[in-house]
């Protein structure tokens, strides 16, 4: 039986981190993912990262998973693709079909990073075809180049929710509305405020009650919950639309664990496997990194598969206790940053009311993806001053300092916890790179000289939509909640290897604008 | 905590759920144990699914015959869910003389039996199951054997005994039956609760061991674990249920359009008792036995593999009665790998021994007195 | 978890929804569930051997935790209560002829 010191199963973040980690520590490793292309997840995550530079931040998820794979190959870790396991068995064997046989493996020790599924909704017509997972969508789009549909409703208003309704936009969809029956937002406020200052509505309290259509959607129809979910009879309303996703949630793709006789535990709805921090579970030299062992972000599925691959080592006797224990003290304190953030495990269900700094979380921005135009100035990133500064609308604890990084002039600070609000400094001086704007994942940062001299106010936001407009294009500048606030021309379009293809556009309003002209459309107002 | 009925059965299988249903009916207070937290955790709800006469032991037989004639047939309408029985033959295979002289072997025994049995010829084989390989030289064809689906037959005993008034208790494993003068009267679970009752049957499959051996009673019974699989559903192919001269695989298609197959690795013994884990090999085992006898289906894909424990009796056939050391306890167990088929009959009887009534068949054959030392 | 099997439900009630397809692979609908469970299937397992609801293609991954929650909401448990179906290989479908072809051994 071929023999790997350590087999990984499933080449996604998690995964290859392990690998690669292990690999370093002179371990011959196996890595077996079920897909043509490795990556997990990773490849279609076309938006930056949140996290600090340990983290990859800012880096966009294509650029991670290359980096990922690249690291991996160059520590000799074998991949194999199209390779899925079929089954893992006593004593770590793994069975893997290849072309046309099953193939037996052996690791010493095997590392579970299969990541997760997503969860379905059951709806009246959820069979039809356009009712597809936001991932599958995701998938079609940034994958296989595939047009998921012309007109979309988004379901849940969760990260993938968010994310993949941003993407959808990108691509060139129309996004109709994002619904979710809580009433506030599921995901980051920053992820949610994107799609919102487009003019994307957001349906908080509701519910779908059927996907329209014969043979395909052709329609939906939602109406607002109740305390109890039930649906508040006459609230219904109706959208064409041709495809309906679905972001309600992920589980945990635990059956290989489960085979293998590891001890699990609930999780929601689901199951779990139990863990010790280095992720090894009940079974002896078999470790779950990643979505597999409880839902996470990539940037913690990456530090878990590190964490992972390197307990393997230490296990198999290929790292003396020394070097085994000061790197593992290295990869947790980087994971602890990461898991201050709201979305981490010990914070899931806790009271998004206020920030760590005692700031009140906007309701505004909970309930409709924005923050309301009042509200700004309440958080330490937007201050009012006089020339060219930064305006950061970065209100909630959010494990992400590249901002921080970003500025050559010291103009803003992430002080103490990751998870701080970045604050700015208005006794420095903006230089107006830019490159704030572009560094931040929430593309929350936006330049302002609020008075240009003549009664006008230049505004600078990232732009990621194609095609970009050209510089003297009219338009009209948006508000945060997506509202047409008046004609606004375009007077600058940059983009520099260094802003890493998130485009910085600068346009002109009414001084009186300033503070609150977020978006720019390529319309000019009737 | 106690609690008293007339009849406590332990083990919610087939055939204790059968007898549950056949005392129910007959309006007899029954509480019915069950160790796991589900009904039909074991080999009821783990097995190939045979209704077959053919092949069985000559103490066997009879009882496999009176199921066939007189419980099957009418068995879904009687529980009022569709059990899926399908009474479409047994092909039992052979590729060589060798096979054929095991084949004829069986044949001669069931027939002595009284049973409706013969060997036919590859051509003859081909006329009944066009998809053979023509490697077969000849088979055994008993025309009224049969399957059925052992998850639908289980949930029915038990649903219908329910709806009659048995008494379901599951995750409640039975730690030791207690003797008060002579008789068993008490069983007592894990958690303390202690069950009176008039007669005890411990139909518990392998675990019975270790319940009776509480009395002092021992049965020479061993584990075994068994894998079967499950493929994709195909449109109907095969009515028969399915066997070779070997014991390569065995197995038929279901109502539903898939195929379930089980088969041999030689692995069976060494497993540790109580897990339902699969080896590496079994279900590549089991697949090279059936392409090499039905090509046809070599790109029919596998869903789901699984496992479920025999409790294999030292002569291959079961202990049923009402032993005289024990007053109050009728055992039913060591059915050793084919109890689904005669789990109604099975049932029947055991409910007949635990109320003194006379037994429908003769069942001294199965008398827990008959081990004994051969020399 | 020592579970009594006998419970009176009262009389079923029917729920505009219970034509709602919940596992598209062997097109079980709620209603049956829910029927399956007043008829004493009072797990994931019990429902799944009854109505095949995961035993297709996908092995329940798409359906299982739906299932899970109307038969939680019938027997009007909390469903993290009630156990988890079992994995078992192969992980995704595998033709015979492949499985029949071992290597590595």
């Amino acid at each position: 039986m071929k023999r790997y010191d350590l087999i990984v199963v499933g080449a996604g973040p998690a995964g290859l981190s392990a690998a690669s980690e292990a690999a370093s520590l002179g371990l011959g490793v196996a890595v077996f993912d079920e897909n043509a292309k490795p990556g997990g997840q990773l490849f279609k995550q076309i938006h930056k990262f949140f996290g600090s530079k340990e983290h990859k931040a800012k880096m966009r998820g294509t650029a991670i998973g290359a980096e990922l794979l690249d690291e991996a190959q160059r520590l000799g870790v074998e991949v194999f693709l199209n390779s899925p396991v079929v089954g893992l068995y006593d004593n770590r064997e793994v069975l893997v079909r290849q072309g046309d046989a099953v193939q037996h493996y052996k690791g010493d020790g095997v590392i579970v990073a299969t990541g997760a599924n997503e969860n379905i909704l059951a709806f009246e017509g959820w069979t039809l075809p356009g009712v597809m997972g936001a991932g599958a969508a995701q998938t079609m789009m940034n994958i296989n180049r595939v047009m998921p549909g012309k007109n979309i409703l988004m379901l849940g208003s969760g990260n993938v929710g968010l994310v993949v309704g941003f993407q959808l936009l990108q691509a060139g969809s129309k996004l109709a509305a994002v619904v979710d029956a809580a009433p506030y937002i599921g995901g980051y406020g920053v992820h949610a405020a994107k799609i919102a200052r487009t003019g994307v509505p957001f349906f908080l309290s509701h519910t779908i009650v059927k996907a329209e259509g014969i043979d395909r959607v052709t329609g939906a129809v939602i109406a607002q919950v109740d305390e109890k979910w039930n649906v508040i009879p006459g609230t219904e309303k109706s959208f064409e639309v041709d495809t309906i996703c679905v972001a309600v949630g992920l589980s945990s793709s635990v059956e290989l664990l489960k085979m293998a006789g590891c001890e699990m535990k609930k999780d929601g709805l689901g199951v779990i496997p139990i863990i010790d921090d280095d992720g090894e579970t009940s079974v002896w030299g078999v470790f779950a990194a990643g979505d597999v062992s409880g839902i996470e972000e990539a940037s913690a599925a990456m530090i878990e598969g590190r964490l992972s691959g390197l307990a393997a080592a230490g296990k198999l006797g290929f790292v003396g206790p020394e070097a085994l224990k000061n790197r593992k003290e290295e990869l947790l304190s980087a994971l602890e940053g990461l898991r201050d953030g709201m979305f981490a495990p010990k914070n899931r269900g806790k009271s998004q009311d206020s920030t760590s700094e005692g700031l009140p979380v906007s309701k505004c921005l909970l309930a409709n993806g924005f923050l309301d135009d009042s509200e700004t100035f309440s958080y330490p990133g937007v201050k009012s001053v006089p020339g060219l500064h930064p305006v950061i609308e970065c209100t909630q604890n959010i494990p992400c300092n590249p901002c921080q990084d970003a500025c050559p002039k010291g103009c803003i600070k992430v002080e103490g916890k990751i998870i701080a609000l970045p604050v700015f400094d208005e006794k420095s001086k903006c230089s107006g790179c830019g490159l704030c704007v572009a560094s931040c994942s929430g593309q929350a940062i936006f330049l302002v000289n609020e008075d240009l001299g003549d009664g006008k106010a230049a505004v600078t936001i990232p732009y990621e939509l194609l095609p970009l407009p050209a510089k003297g294009a009219v338009g009209t500048a948006l508000g945060r909640s997506g509202a047409p606030l008046c004609p606004a021309v375009v007077t600058e379009v940059k983009l520099i290897g260094a802003f890493d293809h998130t485009a910085l556009m600068t346009f002109t309003v009414p001084s009186k604008f300033a503070m609150t002209a977020r978006f720019w459309k390529n319309e000019v107002p009737a | 905590m106690s609690e008293t009925s007339d009849v406590l059965i332990i083990g919610a299988g087939a055939i204790g759920s059968a007898a549950a249903y056949y005392l129910a009916k007959r309006k007899i207070s029954v509480t019915v144990l069950e160790k796991s937290e589900y009904i039909g955790n074991g080999g009821s709800s783990r097995n190939g699914g045979g209704v077959r006469q053919s092949g069985r032991h000559s103490a066997e037989l009879p009882l496999a015959m009176y199921g066939v004639k007189n419980l099957w047939p009418n068995l879904s309408q009687e529980l009022g869910l569709e059990v899926e029985y399908c009474q479409g033959g047994n092909l039992r295979l052979g590729k060589t003389e060798a096979h054929l002289k095991i084949l004829q072997g069986l044949t001669a025994n069931c027939v002595a039996g009284g049973l409706d049995m013969r060997m036919i010829d590859y051509r003859e084989a081909k006329e009944i199951c066009p998809y053979l390989s023509e490697e077969v030289i000849g088979a055994s064809w008993c025309p009224t054997d049969g399957h059925a689906n052992p998850l639908l037959t289980t949930l029915a005993f038990y649903r219908a005994a329910r709806k009659l008034g048995a008494r379901y208790v599951s995750g409640a494993e039975v730690d030791k039956l207690v003797k008060n003068k002579g008789r068993v009267t008490k069983a007592i679970t894990a958690d303390g609760t202690e069950y009176e009752f008039g007669q005890a049957i411990v139909v518990a499959g392998y675990d019975s061991g270790k319940i009776l051996a509480t009395v002092g009673l021992e049965v020479p019974m061993m584990p075994l674990l068994m894998e079967i699989l499950v493929t994709e559903d195909a449109p109907r192919m095969f009515t028969q249920m399915l066997g070779t001269a070997m014991a390569d695989f065995y197995g038929h298609q279901s109502t539903h359009g898939s195929f379930v197959f089980g088969g041999t690795h030689g692995f069976e013994p060494y497993a540790e008792y109580g897990e339902t884990k699969l080896t590496s090999v079994g279900a590549s085992s089991t697949c090279r036995g059936i392409i090499g006898y039905f090509p046809v289906l070599s790109d029919l894909k596998i869903v789901r593999t699984w496992s479920g424990w025999i409790d294999d009796c030292a002569d291959h056939i079961p202990v049923m009665g009402n032993p005289k050391e024990t007053p109050g306890l009728t055992i039913g167990c060591a059915f050793s790998g084919h109890g689904f088929g005669i789990s109604p009959v099975a049932g029947l009887l055991l409910a007949q021994l635990a109320t003194g009534q006379e037994t429908a068949l003769d069942v001294s054959r199965f008398s827990y007195d008959r081990f004994r030392a051969k020399v | 978890m020592t579970l009594e099997r006998n419970r009176d439900f009262g009389d079923y009630v029917p729920a505009p929804d219970d034509d709602l397809v919940i596992c598209r692979c062997e097109e079980v609908t709620k209603g049956e569930i829910r029927q399956a469970v007043r008829d004493g299937m009072f797990n994931v397992h019990e429902v799944r051997r009854l109505l095949r609801c995961g035993m297709g293609l996908c092995q329940g991954r798409t359906c299982a935790k739906l299932v899970k929650a109307i038969i939680a909401r019938e027997l009007n448990l909390p469903a993290p209560s009630l156990l988890d179906a079992t994995a078992r290989a192969p992980m995704r479908p595998v033709e015979m002829k492949v499985f029949a072809n071992e290597k590595g051994l």
